[in-house]
């Protein structure tokens, strides 16, 4: 059988022979030699030796067998792990800030680089992103707008139909539809997108098709509908036999007739959209109002988008299209739409409107993203920063203490190369141990983030992953293991070099005085970093407290609110009303409700309507800002603790005609009153709202009310002019924002409120549950993020400049310790002692601090548009937190200095 | 008495090849095989007999196994193996072709250069 031995072969260079086989071996041949020996006449202990002598030592045996074997480069390898890590253990202060500095430089930054690049960095998930631009109109805007970056139908139609820079345009409308399968009906957020939209975007389908530009030529007439991949797979559970059949949007049927390629869920990141219908099925998505068919000029609704020609920049497309724009404005100007109230002022201003181009995957979120999140960039790359500065002090510091012990191994014959390799696998123990520390505190680090990032109970769309990103992972341990060996290794071989019997002599070296210098330079720097660290958490921190004390003016506490659109599931206008009518006795009946209110708008999440204001008080008056609006119910002041200044509140007999805001009471806030009835009562004055469907809009609306200043967007803001109509007035109803004020803590009753809305209308379902406290957590997630985030950086940053200092002082003291000896024989006191090693301190301090408080300075400028309720200047914050620092400092190098001071001349002196 | 010759490098373990062909022989029978047919002329370096053992096993030219001496001592047998025997094969005639040119070069008169 010819297996065996090849089997054996194998066998043999995979495992080699055991010592005690191979020493068993040589002693068996030993005693048959020593017996020959014997025989030819040699004394027994002659022949023993003589064998030794010519055969070898049993001992050596083992060690010839691995180094005949070819093993000895493992057997040295492992021999340099195991004394590297006994090295570790030995100094185990050192190992662990050693260890901690990497896995903090490579966990946090590995994490925070991968939510950033999430939320703000990555491109959208279609071929060639880079190629996609938003179209958006800049200037006076002058109408209607349903969001940020919007412009109408007819003007997409007119650029997608007349451009010459993109390859293809298309546009798109996110709507929230009720979507029914099967007996279960569930609100979902879809997107109206045009005929182009995934052509143009190069997404296909995994199952079936997408919509085709055929599906959206003529308004109402293809009912189809596509899934996005992720949805079919959650909702649907991955059927297939889905394609084909029909679900109900709205109460309208839909055919489905694909599934989206995975991992597409819409252009806007973050937010997800689960269904794709054709945008000529607006009328039935968004039942009551339709930009498509009311073909007003001025009304803004659609998200535009192109795909550049290849070749064509950003700039010269944008260039290019200002002509045809301008050509589309002077075609507007002239609409009787737009002449019916405008002045000659307010057209002029209208021509100047550009057109913009943004990059596609801007969305409101990123913008609003941005500025913070670059801020965080800038935190972690400060801390990367201040991690390897903290790791190369600590190596250097090592790297000199050993000088001694490599320069004895050098003259016992130990060779360069030998040494150099050993210092390499300790310094890669220590950076793969640090790897490993730092990829485990990523994933945790990410879930924390994300965790104060978007708290569990918020009520998000967001879709952020908690799993770090592999690529950042690995920069960032590229660096830190570069750190490593540049700082561990360089140091180490050129004191390989260095003089031997130099060091062995004396401690000094030219070695050591270079080293000491870059260490203080480093110590410096740490001192600069730390500095800018805990004046930025300073004023973020404050911020934070701030804009969470201030609030947005009224008392937020035992407030829960929820969203409804009973007309989604095509109500009429007279069902919806008697609807609200119902909901507003039951919820006020409800056990453990003090009091209830409906509004259109939700508060504080950054909406607003807008419409421009027509009195005969105030005529000719520039255009400022528009007021906001809104129709409330009668309570919903009372509910939101926000008092009546002049006049009264709504009641429900103040329900105007059916005529669309026309004929009705407002209730203003004081800076409406300000601006537009100055020096006046306010109660009793008229204004009307423009609305350029009729020839003059008449001024028939009464101010009944005056209610003080609140936020109304964000708790940023100062708050604009406010003013709110009664809900019943509004002929087309819509959803509501449902406020209610509990007695006891709203959690508790959170259930039941499900339960009952259920009960009272199992086919509304209730969108968004949560107490305005948690919405408002949810709104200032940023701060609190960057807040948490640059406070523990600053007190990690603080202390690892003061370990830092520390180290450097006290070996300072230990070389002058003969010196210090020296004064104390000669008459100097203790304190004197201790002056001069504070005087290097501070010196080291001083310098650390006149490079960081400028640098502070010049960076905080950068960072005003973030901070709230304080300048980027703040002379407190600067004062404490470098007052903080220093003090620190100081104690860290105290401890050094007290130890000089208590040396004894005779021992120090003796010593050398 | 004749002076011991001085191996040159690497013939140690042809030798040993030699020795264990002629039959399986066991570490110290290994060396008096060659001291017998040598004639005890050779004179192995301290120490460098068994690396030399140890380098042909770990390069699979000879086998070695377990076994009873004469004396009923527990014993390591070696013997030749497939590529040991094509290996010794080689080597032998490399040498004696190497012997041959050596020889050859040294005996030159100078009449015929």
């Amino acid at each position: 059988m010819n297996l065996l031995p090849a089997i054996r072969r194998l066998w043999h260079s995979i495992a080699p022979r055991t010592s005690s086989d191979v020493e068993e071996e040589f002693v068996s041949t030993l005693d048959a030699y020593q017996e020959d020996l014997v025989r030819k006449g040699y004394p027994e202990e002659e022949a023993r030796r003589k064998a030794r002598i010519d055969l070898g030592q049993v001992a050596s045996q083992n060690e010839i067998y691995r180094a005949a074997a070819g093993l000895r480069l493992f057997d040295e390898l492992g021999g340099d792990i195991r004394h590297g890590l006994r090295a570790l253990r030995k100094n185990p202060l050192f190992s662990a800030i050693a260890l901690l500095t990497l896995a903090l430089g490579i966990g946090a930054n590995t994490a925070m680089f991968s939510l950033l690049d999430q939320v703000v960095l990555r491109l959208l998930p279609v071929s060639h992103p880079e190629q996609l631009v938003i179209v958006r109109e800049t200037g006076n805007h002058y109408g209607n707008s349903f969001g940020a970056n919007t412009i109408s139908w007819p003007m997409f139609e007119d650029l997608r139909d007349n451009n010459r820079v993109f390859s293809g345009m298309f546009c798109r409308f996110p709507a929230t539809v009720n979507m029914g399968y099967g007996d279960r009906a569930v609100q979902i957020p879809a997107e109206l997108v045009s005929g182009s939209y995934f052509p143009t975007l190069g997404v296909g389908a995994a199952f079936g098709r997408t919509i085709a530009p055929d599906d959206a030529a003529v308004p109402d007439s293809q009912p189809v509908v596509v899934l996005s991949y992720s949805f079919w797979r959650s909702y649907f559970e991955g059927d297939r036999t889905i394609v084909g059949r029909t679900i109900t949007l709205n109460g309208h049927a839909m055919t489905v007739i694909g599934i989206t390629q995975p991992d597409f869920d819409g252009v806007e990141l973050g937010v997800p959209a689960k269904v794709f219908v054709p945008i000529m099925m607006k009328t039935e998505m968004t039942p009551h109002s339709d930009g498509l068919k009311d073909r007003r000029r001025r009304l803004d609704w659609v998200t535009a988008y192109g795909r550049l020609k290849p070749g064509m920049s950003l700039e010269q497309a944008q260039l290019s299209l200002q002509p045809l724009m301008h050509s589309i404005l002077e075609m507007e100007v002239q609409q009787p739409e737009f002449t019916r109230n405008a002045t000659a002022a307010d057209r002029q201003l209208f021509l100047r409107n550009r057109v913009e181009l943004l990059p596609g995957s801007e969305n409101g979120l990123r913008e609003y993203m941005r500025r913070p999140l670059w801020l965080l960039v800038a935190l972690t790359g400060a801390v990367l920063l201040l991690a390897c500065a903290n790791l190369a002090n600590l190596l250097l510091a090592r790297a000199t203490a050993r000088e001694r012990e490599l320069a004895v191994r050098l003259a016992i014959g130990a060779g360069r190369a030998r040494i150099v390799r050993q210092l390499l696998v300790e310094s890669l123990l220590l950076a793969g141990g640090g790897a490993i520390i730092g990829l485990a505190l990523a994933f945790v680090a990410a879930r924390i983030l994300l965790r104060i990032y978007l708290p569990a109970d918020s009520v998000t769309e967001f879709v952020i992953s908690p799993i770090p990103d592999g690529r950042v992972l690995v920069f960032v341990m590229g660096v830190m293991l570069l750190t490593s060996l540049v700082s561990g290794l360089l140091p180490a071989v050129r004191s390989s070099r260095t003089e031997i019997t130099l060091s062995l002599k004396d401690r000094s070296s030219a070695l050591s005085a270079g080293s000491i210098s870059v260490r203080k330079m480093l110590v410096g720097v740490q001192v600069a970093l730390s500095l800018l660290l805990l004046f930025g958490a300073g004023l973020f921190v404050r911020t934070l407290r701030n804009l969470e004390n201030l609030g947005p003016g009224f008392p937020t506490d035992h407030l829960l609110t929820f969203r409804i659109d009973p007309s989604l599931n095509g109500y009429s206008d007279e069902e919806t009303k008697s609807f609200y009518q119902r909901l507003d006795v039951n919820l006020q009946n409800m056990p453990g409700v003090a009091s209830v209110g409906f509004s259109a708008m939700p508060i504080l999440k950054g909406y607003a309507w807008q419409n421009a204001i027509v009195g005969k008080d105030f005529e000719g008056m520039p255009i400022q800002e528009q007021p906001v609006l809104n129709h409330v119910s009668p309570d919903y002041f009372a509910t939101l603790g926000i008092p009546i200044l002049a006049g009264r509140d709504f009641t429900t007999q103040d329900v105007g005609p059916n005529n669309w805001r026309h004929d009705t009471y407002a209730v203003v806030n004081e800076s409406f009153a300000r601006q537009y009835f100055p020096g006046r009562n306010p109660i009793g004055q008229r204004f009307g709202l423009v609305d350029e469907m009729v020839p003059v809009s008449p001024q028939d609306i009464e101010v009944i009310g005056v209610i003080p200043d609140r936020k109304y967007r964000d708790l940023r803001e100062t708050p604009p002019a406010q003013a709110y109509f009664p809900y019943f007035e509004d002929a087309h109803f819509r959803f509501m924002n449902i406020y209610l004020r509990t007695q006891a803590d709203p959690h508790l009753i959170e259930n039941e409120l499900r339960e009952r809305m259920r009960h009272f209308d199992p086919h509304v379902p209730i969108v968004g549950l949560q107490t305005v406290d948690e919405q408002i957590r949810f709104s200032l997630r940023t701060e609190r993020l960057v807040a948490s985030l640059s406070a523990v950086f600053g007190s990690l940053a603080t202390l690892l400049a003061a370990i830092g200092l520390y180290g450097v002082m006290a070996y300072t003291v230990t070389r002058r310790t003969r010196e210090f000896g020296l004064r104390v024989a000669l008459g100097a006191l203790q304190r004197d002692v201790v002056w001069l090693v504070m005087r290097d301190v501070l010196i080291l301090i001083a310098a650390g601090l006149a490079v960081g408080v400028p640098l502070a300075f010049a960076l905080s400028t950068l960072v005003r548009s973030q901070i709230f309720g304080l300048g980027p200047y703040d002379p407190v914050t600067l004062v404490s937190s470098t007052v903080a620092l220093a003090l620190v400092a100081c104690l860290a190098g105290l401890i050094p200095a007290l130890r000089a001071s208590r040396v004894d001349p005779l021992q120090s002196l003796r010593n050398e | 008495m004749t002076k011991p010759v001085e191996l040159p490098q690497g013939t140690l373990e042809m030798l040993i090849l030699k020795a264990v062909s002629l039959g399986p022989l066991h570490g110290y029978g290994i060396l008096l095989r060659i001291q017998q047919i040598s004639g005890e002329r050779l004179e192995i370096l301290q120490g460098s007999f068994y690396t030399a053992v140890y380098r042909l096993e770990h390069r699979g030219w000879i086998k070695g196994e377990w076994g009873q001496s004469e004396n009923s001592r527990r014993a390591r047998f070696y013997s030749l193996s497939t590529a040991g025997v094509h290996q010794l094969k080689t080597e032998t005639a490399k040498w004696t072709d190497m012997a041959a040119v050596v020889a050859g070069i040294l005996n030159t008169k100078a009449d015929e250069v």
